[in-house]
């Protein structure tokens, strides 16, 4: 995927939000990322720190929550859950490609602690 | 003091496309994203397509590669408007960048826009732009394998194209199971069977996109 992007969008969110608030500084931003987004956790904890520097966010914390995706086969109707870094394509009870994927898209930042 | 928020982070990037969307509906112009990898056809597709419709249709084109205006080059010969986007090293396009470069079409004279991504079967299909429809292209010589190997661009493309299909009989390759794989992961995904350097099923092509713009 695309972490030095992704790092850099959420800095300018995280950034735009805190100094809406009337704050100058952040302390932690909290992310969830499912793993069907095919975002490598490590590549987005290095571009954040490189690219925080010299921004309100120089200090912050990146926290990740990853998220396993799951899904319900529209074949055999067994809902699960895989922790498999990318789209689960076949269904691991019945071989089906016909899935509907219910979580593991998430790319959300959820939380952030500021002063 | 903690902050709740709850935003998507590529939130960016869709609010851009859906901007370009509307300002695609507004100019009635149809808008076609057109991904494969490298030296699949996308370009060669482009140039069977336009001289097909272009006295029915007004085409434009954008077309995006890493560097070089090549792709614009073969366009241009062709007598309808382009625009070449160099991305200087993104593997795919994104909405600011359409964004940027519609505002040098004369879109208020189209019917059809088609925007060539960058050759890569990975990414440009996790990026909208402001398109209609994705329509993608597979060539024989890439393999019976890549639909299950690159499932996402299979999945988002209402269109599958299969080139160079005047190289059946010479391949290992097998079509049906191109075809039985892209409709297990995409069932309603439309399928032609082209060669554009013989022409062979460009008429089926054009004839569906031509019903499909009107």
């Amino acid at each position: 995927m695309h972490e030095a992007s992704i790092a850099s969008e959420l800095l300018n969110i995280a950034i735009n939000e805190c100094s809406k608030n009337g704050y100058s500084k952040i302390q932690t931003i909290k992310v969830i990322i499912g793993r069907a987004t095919g975002v490598m956790t490590d590549a987005l904890l290095f571009a954040f720190d490189v690219l925080k520097e010299n921004t309100p966010a120089e200090s912050a914390n990146l926290i990740i929550e990853e998220i396993p995706v799951r899904g319900v086969c529209k074949d055999c109707g067994k809902e699960f859950e895989s922790n498999e870094p990318y789209i689960v394509v076949v269904c691991p009870v019945c071989g089906s490609f016909s899935l509907e994927i219910t979580a593991g898209k998430e790319l959300n930042i959820t939380e952030m602690e500021v002063n | 003091m903690k902050l709740k928020v709850t935003t998507k982070i590529l939130d960016a990037n869709e609010r851009i496309a859906e901007e370009n969307k509307k300002m695609f509906k507004e100019a009635g112009v149809y808008v076609i994203n057109l991904m494969s990898s490298p030296g699949a056809g996308k370009t060669s597709l482009l140039e069977r397509t336009i001289n097909a419709i272009k006295d029915k249709v007004k085409v434009g084109v954008i077309e995006g590669d890493i560097t070089g205006t090549n792709d614009a080059e073969r366009i241009d010969r062709l007598g309808v408007p382009v625009v070449q986007i160099n991305t200087e090293g993104a593997c795919h396009l994104d909405a600011n960048m359409i964004a940027d470069s519609a505002k040098e079409l004369p879109l208020k004279d189209l019917d059809l826009l088609f925007i060539e991504n960058v050759g890569n079967l990975v990414c440009p299909a996790e990026f909208k732009v402001g398109e209609d429809i994705k329509v993608m292209i597979l060539s024989l010589t890439e393999g019976d394998d890549k639909p299950l190997k690159y499932p996402l661009m299979f999945q988002e493309s209402s269109v599958l194209i299969i080139n160079k299909i005047d190289l059946k009989d010479l391949l290992d390759v097998s079509v049906d199971k191109i075809r039985k794989d892209a409709l297990s992961l995409n069932p309603k995904i439309k399928i032609f069977e082209v060669s554009c350097k013989t022409g062979q099923g460009i008429d089926e092509w054009t004839n569906w996109l031509l019903t499909n713009i009107s």
